[in-house]
């Protein structure tokens, strides 16, 4: 619903429909008949924010409570903003067109650490102070959850509380906690405390924070009776947890607009640069029957012709043949697409590549991330030179001809040999194609490396290790393409300066909250946009607020160190980290789960259960 | 097979779709609505739909239609009240029909541009009926040359072939018919645009297309 106010300001920007609303299947309630009114913002743009999964699920849960209505709010475009300012539009949610400033809970996905600025953006815009500690009253509460919030320190200034891991139990209980709270008129205090006692609810202003005076942290003390430790949430069994029955459609193209199916969650792989890897596990399977059941239901509902499965690695849910079997009974009649996600390279068998003829060619695309076998191994990226040229060949003789190769610079033990080794594997990839006997005729080869610089996160094996520093991976980057010996090749960069920020951020403080609340006053948001993003603001805020960002991304931590996160338990051990990280150093790999388990500990956060688990016995 | 006419309304927030999400959304709507479509032969299959004539971005509408052709027994009552079920707001079926005439022959446009809550209705008022006179209005369009875009100065006067003005408590209503379709399309936003920019303050204003219509003026069917 656009208020007149709005209206006025729609002709003068870009996308209009971004800012109105209206989309099929969107919730529309009687706002005079629920307790609660909910905001689940999205600090990015509409069509990156509907692209999001998590968003879709978590607003139909809030919206099956009969006493809340949760709408979408995304982060108005440049211009939008710039017209909102100029005539006083306060920041509105889609369903209602009403102002969000007295809705009662505000509810933020970090996805990326670069979003954090528009948090700040969204919330000035909204007419709300930035700082936690200025806003006195119940409500709005402000809380945040995603994958950043397994380090949320940096952030901790701004944000009432941080839910940590899946959301679709615990928010349902804050949102009763809170409509409880907003009955009895408890004060904003009373009810953060209580919510402190909520598993996975993390109350940042309830922890004392001390620094050494080398700026490495002291000491973290729960006070008011909140829990030590924070422990990630998790849905144990996804076969009964609540999946969407619609999705809104979008008008206007959005980054992913179609149905996607969840296929498992966590990863048996345990590559040791990957948070998502680790911060997401135990392995848990959804069954082949609930996924085709809830895609068709979606497919009917949406009018969509294209469903995604999506997971960490869709070739390793031990069902995909079974499923695709299922699925391809009727989405071949209907004409839909299946689309298949995240392959990886190994497991890649003849009967599967018959079955993905008959799904969608999208691009190839393989993630070696390392050059050499050596480094691989030491990342756990256990896939050789040979697999990637057999899935390659396999592919070429499929009718492909473009492939695109996924790596990381700057991964720890790189050496100039592994960095050479990139253009090198591409270059066999080229010559792969023209062994080919039965490839396409009369066609050239494409073969894209894209290079991304590597970013220490927390919850892996590499919490510890610098990142290069700016100049070395340039030097990199360069000595890189000097190795390229075909024209067949194309090499694509990731700027170094973002990547750099995203270090500082992924393992930060709370000392780096100054530090974005005053590159934001500065003018920066949109930081992960390379046409937004003001990097000499951002180094001018940090000198202002004397912090130097290289103590966070270039520094090597020691094992003993308190790291910002050490209070918040994701089920990963610390000593399985530090095992891992030793082997990495030896170049030493870790069979996936499926072969062995490692004994990364997450499976105790779900009684002992671990899918990858029960497949190893029997 | 049979090739059949939707007509529809485009009003309310639906006239910020632009014509290329407007496509994407029927053919959501159509699969949504289970109606048979017909589709090429071939490796990448497609069914067949052409909008009679896009519609500006930001424009309302009451007499838009697509063609589409299906296949098997399903018939137009039904088609209707299948596709009123899941339709988004503001995109309101109103029949289906047998198309009658060609969309090509489509030559002209009737719009009703409101200006609204006019500061000084008296003076926009005066301002209409001096343009209305005169012999020329001079507007800029672009236009392509060649394979540039260019600036071309064209005279709206030439173009208009009905013009007529009302106004209610608020607003300033005018009635005009200008060139639609393949051949020439004069925008009716490069009128109001002018009005405005002689007017001298800036205000909301409201395009809706009301009919279309055939060189000889008649409804366009
Ligand atoms: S518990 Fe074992 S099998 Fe499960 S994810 Fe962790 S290491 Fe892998």
């Amino acid at each position: 619903m656009i208020n007149r106010n709005v209206e006025k300001v729609l002709p003068l920007v870009q996308k209009p429909a971004r800012y109105t609303g209206g989309e099929l299947n969107s919730v529309v309630k009687d706002k005079d008949s629920v307790d609660l009114r909910y905001a689940f913002c999205f600090p990015d743009s509409y069509e990156i924010g509907m692209s999001h999964l998590g968003m879709k699920i978590l607003y139909s849960i809030a919206n099956e409570r009969e006493d809340c209505w949760c709408e979408r709010v995304f982060a108005p475009w440049v211009d939008m903003e710039e017209q909102m300012r100029k005539n006083n539009i306060p920041l509105f949610a889609l369903e209602s067109g009403d102002s969000i400033k007295d809705f009662d809970i505000l509810g933020f996905t970090l996805q990326y650490e670069l979003s954090y600025t528009n948090v700040l953006n969204m919330l000035d815009l909204a007419g709300i102070p930035v700082r936690a500690s200025e806003r006195t009253s119940l409500t709005p509460i402000v809380f945040a959850g995603g994958p950043c919030a397994c380090n949320p320190e940096p952030m901790a200034d701004f944000i009432d509380l941080f839910v940590l891991g899946e959301g679709e139990e615990v928010n349902n209980e804050i949102l009763d906690l809170l409509k409880e709270c907003k009955k009895s008129g408890a004060s904003k205090k009373e009810f953060l405390v209580r919510a402190s006692r909520i598993g996975g609810v993390y109350v940042p202003s309830l922890y004392d924070v001390e620094y050494n005076e080398d700026f490495t942290l002291k000491s973290v003390t729960a006070t008011e009776g909140a829990p030590e430790k924070v422990t990630k949430r998790i849905i144990s069994d996804l076969d009964k947890v609540y999946y969407p029955k619609t999705f809104i459609v979008p008008f206007i193209d959005v980054v992913h607009d179609r149905v996607v199916q969840e296929i498992f969650r966590g990863c048996i792989r345990g590559c040791r640069f990957c948070q998502a890897g680790f911060i997401y596990r135990p392995i848990r399977e959804k069954q082949p029957d609930t996924i085709n059941c809830q895609a068709k239901i979606l497919c009917d509902v949406t009018g969509y012709d294209e469903i995604s499965l999506s997971s960490l690695s869709t070739s390793d849910y031990t069902h995909l043949s079974e499923l695709l079997d299922k699925m391809l009974s009727w989405t071949i009649d209907e004409k839909i697409n299946v689309a298949l996600p995240s392959l990886r390279v190994d497991n890649f068998s003849d009967e599967l590549m018959e079955k993905l003829k008959k799904v969608r060619k999208s691009g190839l695309t393989f993630a070696p991330e390392a050059g050499t076998q050596r480094l691989r191994d030491a990342i756990n990226k256990n896939v050789t030179e040979e697999e990637v040229l057999n899935t390659s060949r396999m592919s070429f003789e499929g009718g492909w001809t473009a492939v695109k190769l996924y790596f990381m610079l700057g991964l720890p033990t790189e050496t100039f040999e592994d960095v050479a080794g990139i253009p090198a594997l591409a270059q066999k990839v080229v010559d792969e194609y023209y062994k080919c006997e039965n490839r396409v005729k009369g066609k050239g080869v494409n073969v894209n490396i894209s290079v991304s610089t590597f970013v220490p996160k927390p919850f892996t094996p590499f919490q510890w290790d610098a990142q290069d520093t700016m100049e070395t991976v340039i030097e990199k980057q360069n000595y890189l393409i000097s190795c390229v010996p075909s024209k067949k090749i194309g090499v694509s960069y990731h700027h170094v300066d973002t990547s750099f920020m995203e270090a500082v951020f992924a393992r930060g403080d709370r000392r780096l909250g100054n530090v974005i609340e005053q590159a934001w006053k500065n003018g920066c948001k949109f930081d992960g946009w390379d046409d937004q993003f003001k990097f000499e603001t951002w180094l001018e805020a940090f000198r202002n607020c004397s912090v130097e960002p290289e103590f966070y991304a270039n520094r090597k931590r020691e094992y003993d160190e308190i790291l910002p996160w050490d209070h918040l338990d994701f089920g990963v051990r610390k000593q399985f980290l530090i095992n891992e990280s030793e082997k990495a150093r030896k170049s030493e790999t870790t069979p996936h789960c499926r072969i062995k388990c490692a004994g990364c500990g997450t499976n105790k956060l779900n009684g002992g259960k671990c899918d990858a688990l029960s497949q190893n016995m029997v | 097979m049979r090739l059949v006419r939707i007509w529809f309304d485009k009003t309310g927030e639906a006239k910020y779709i632009s014509h290329l999400d407007l496509m994407r959304c029927f053919t959501r709507a159509i699969r949504r609505a289970r109606i048979p479509l017909w589709y090429t032969e071939g490796f990448n299959p497609h069914p067949y739909m052409q909008f009679s004539l896009p519609l500006s971005l930001g424009m309302q509408s009451v007499c838009e239609s697509v063609d589409i052709r299906i296949e098997g027994e399903m018939s137009d009552e039904d088609m209707l009240s299948a596709l009123k079920e899941v339709m988004p707001m503001g995109i309101d079926v109103k029949k289906i029909t047998e198309p009658k005439f060609d969309p090509k022959y489509i030559a002209y446009g009737d719009f009703y541009i409101t200006f609204k809550d006019v500061p000084d209705k008296a003076k926009m008022l005066k301002i209409l009926s001096d343009v209305f006179a005169a012999d020329r209005l001079i507007v800029e369009k672009l236009g392509k040359k060649g394979r540039h875009k260019v600036m071309k100065e064209i005279n709206l006067k030439e173009h208009i072939r009905h013009s007529y003005v009302k106004e209610t408590e608020t607003d300033v209503i005018v009635n005009l018919i200008l060139p639609a379709g393949s051949t020439t399309n004069i925008n009716p936003s490069l009128f109001s645009d002018k009005i405005i920019e002689i007017y001298g303050e800036n205000m909301a204003v409201d395009i809706l297309r009301n009919r279309l219509l055939l060189e000889n003026m008649k409804e366009f069917k």
